[in-house]
């Protein structure tokens, strides 16, 4: 059952002419994932390298290809946690960086504070050496189109926000048992400036503990934070439900309680996992036993060998 | 109805055991008085070595807190108008780590965090690491109320304030010299060591749990972090369900100590998954701050009420400041041992000093 890693690409509706890339981007992320944990890599290294390849892919709402703010511009959250010590890195609102979830593991591992915020992160980037990219960069015409048509006085908000997907993650055991998260998103299209949603939030974004298990997730970020979706995921695994139940009891709760939706992927620490969500689609990844699963409709699970996809 | 305990382990064995049967004869009357709805305001100002030379300043500032939290739901106030009263008080108090009296980062500025959440709707605002705010536990609540978010952080929270009309303050004004000697004192520490809760200058964290005679339950906490922090640094405080959570059907709590170690557990929302349980505030707090000591080697402290109006303070620090507003009976301690219930009366001599 060991090493897996599962990986998302965001909860909401998906584009028909996005959709391919989509699946495409997911299941690169989970092989370069796996690729990781094959070579010896830990689960830590696993979810950053899967997560990394994410931001790295414009289709992706997260580093290259966020979506903008009020504003027009690009401002990011990540979070890493070790599931061994429950070490966690964060960064919020951070600017002009192409790898949010790579800076967070630096505060993990760097520094005795698990969050550091805005200009702050930004001076903690320099002071580490990971290079400033231009906004530019970051920013895609497909941004700039949704950015421009959202300031429109005639918008329909809830519908451009969820023509985008969110939020990137991805969650990982190692062969020595080990479990890992991470997430990282560009946020909400149009947010305030500085509007810091669930992804940075320990328990919100997501959450991992050698002892029960690791959850990343995906959606709306408000209602995520209210009900703390991944620390309540890993309750009811803990009380003993699968990872299966336990996402959807949790994306229930969300839905009923607050009236939200999204997506999880989740791992149990021996290598059970499932990729649930309440949104219409969610581009899903998974990685175990040299075999590839896919998906992005309700119900859609594909399977391939990973290393001969056809 | 009222449950106050302190970590076991630190405590003598007589002491323990004075708390269990306190504990069980408050439960038997909770029991008889469930029909009447009591209206409570719990507030800490802190769990950290607190020094003697500041302990019956907390004590009065907790105290007086406590009231103007109840004083807020005695004016018809809902739970969320007496937590941010109660927060307001210790924010304007420059004996605590909050508003005025802030410790200062690394640069020598001054960068606060705060939260606040709603248990009916489990509506929450916060704010991280904004600067020139006097009462950021109400700037909190503007975003949970005016915006379509929970969270502001840096400039964007300080543009934000400004368009809401929220006074900025000057930094200076927010600055004590007490802090500013201290943090004098300890610039030369280096990010990177553990930060020691039981040593003195781990100023800390504010906050404050209600419940309204409706049975609607509130959180918030306020602070000014870890001194010497790294600019840009959040805590636990302004994270949901880390520096507090608040759940009508489970309950209310407010987190203080080790950030680090309060985000690591998210010890809000494993105390209020104890309650749910059905374990008792206190026992839930205890075996949540318990579990923080042996995962992650964090000291800490919270306060927590259930929509019962059952309630605990508990912390594994030397000491926390904290104060109880309940049926018009104000109690009030800082050390772990001793609790002393007194009629609502703010002057009154303060007889809760162990020697």
């Amino acid at each position: 059952m060991l090493p897996v890693v599962v990986v998302h690409g965001g909860a909401g509706h998906i584009p028909k002419e996005r959709s391919e890339t989509a699946a495409s981007g997911v299941c690169s992320a989970a092989r370069a994932g796996y690729a990781v944990l094959r070579g010896g890599g830990s689960s830590m290294d696993a979810v950053v390298e899967a997560v990394s390849q994410l931001e790295n892919n414009p289709s992706f709402n997260a580093g290259c290809g966020s979506v903008l703010n009020v504003k027009g511009e690009v401002e990011m959250d990540a979070i890493v946690m070790d599931g061994k010590t429950l070490g966690s890195g964060a960064v919020s609102a951070v600017r002009n960086i192409a790898n949010p979830v790579q800076l967070a593991r630096l505060v993990m591992d760097k520094t005795s504070h698990a969050c550091l915020t805005a200009e702050g992160a930004n001076q903690f980037a320099w002071a580490m050496g990971v290079p400033k990219v231009p906004e530019e960069s970051l920013i895609t015409e497909y941004s700039v189109m949704r950015w421009t048509k959202n300031l429109a006085p005639d918008a329909n908000p809830v519908e451009c926000q969820m023509g985008k997907m969110g939020t990137v993650g991805a969650v990982a055991v190692d062969s020595e048992g080990n479990i890992a998260c991470a997430t990282s998103t560009g946020g909400l299209l149009n947010k305030m400036v500085g509007r810091v949603g669930d992804t940075p939030c320990i328990g919100g974004g997501g959450y991992a503990d050698n002892e029960a298990g690791a959850v990343s997730t995906t959606g709306h970020g408000e209602a995520i934070m209210k009900v703390t979706l991944a620390r309540l995921i890993l309750f009811h695994m803990e009380q003993g439900q699968s990872v299966e139940a336990a996402s959807d009891l949790g994306l229930a709760y969300m839905k009923s309680r607050v009236g939200g939706l999204g997506g999880v992927v989740t791992v149990d620490p021996q290598g059970h996992w499932a990729a649930r969500f309440s949104s219409l689609q969610m581009a899903w990844a998974a990685a175990q036993r040299d075999t590839l699963h896919y998906g992005l409709y309700a119900g859609e699970h594909v399977t391939q060998s990973i290393d001969n996809p056809h | 109805m009222c449950q106050v305990s302190a970590d076991e382990a630190e405590n003598n064995t007589q002491i323990s055991q004075n708390h269990v049967s306190m504990a069980e004869v408050l439960s038997e009357e909770d029991r008889e008085r469930k029909s009447k709805m009591s209206a409570v305001v719990v507030v800490h100002g802190g769990a950290w070595a607190i020094p003697d030379e500041l302990a019956e300043a907390s004590v009065s500032g907790v105290k007086a807190a406590a009231c103007e939290g109840f004083s807020a739901l005695k004016r018809g106030g809902n739970a969320v108008d007496a937590v941010e009263a109660a927060v307001r008080a210790l924010e304007d108090n420059t004996v605590f780590n909050a508003g005025h009296g802030a410790a200062l980062n690394a640069n020598g500025e001054v960068e606060l965090d705060a939260i606040i959440m709603d248990g009916s709707t489990l509506a929450s605002g916060a704010v991280s690491c904004v600067k020139n705010i006097a009462n950021p536990v109400s700037l909190a609540r503007a975003v949970m109320e005016k915006t379509a978010h929970i969270m502001l952080t840096g400039r964007g929270a300080n543009m934000f304030a400004e368009s809401v009309g929220v006074a900025t303050v000057p930094t200076e004004t927010l600055v004590t010299e007490y802090e500013r000697k201290e943090w004098e004192k300890r610039k030369h520490y280096v990010a990177g060591v553990m930060e020691d809760f039981n040593s003195q200058w781990a100023h800390d964290t504010v906050g404050a749990v209600a419940v309204d005679c409706a049975g609607n339950v509130a959180c918030a906490t306020s602070t000014g972090g870890i001194r010497n922090k790294m600019v840009g640094r959040v805590g636990d405080s302004p994270i949901i369900g880390s520096g507090g959570y608040a759940d009508n059907f489970s309950g209310a709590v407010s987190c203080t100590g080790h950030g680090e170690s309060i985000l690591k557990v998210t010890l809000a929302r494993l105390i209020l998954s104890h309650i749910e349980q059905g374990k008792p505030v206190a026992e839930a707090s205890q075996a949540s701050l318990r579990y923080m000591g042996d995962r992650v080697r964090g000291a800490g402290g919270a306060i927590a009420v259930s929509p019962s109006g059952q309630w605990a303070a508990t912390f594994t620090t030397e000491r926390m400041a904290w104060a109880a507003v309940e049926d018009d009976v104000l109690c009030y301690c800082i050390h772990k041992k001793n609790l002393q219930p007194s009629p609502v009366a703010p002057d009154s001599t303060p007889s809760w000093i162990e020697k």
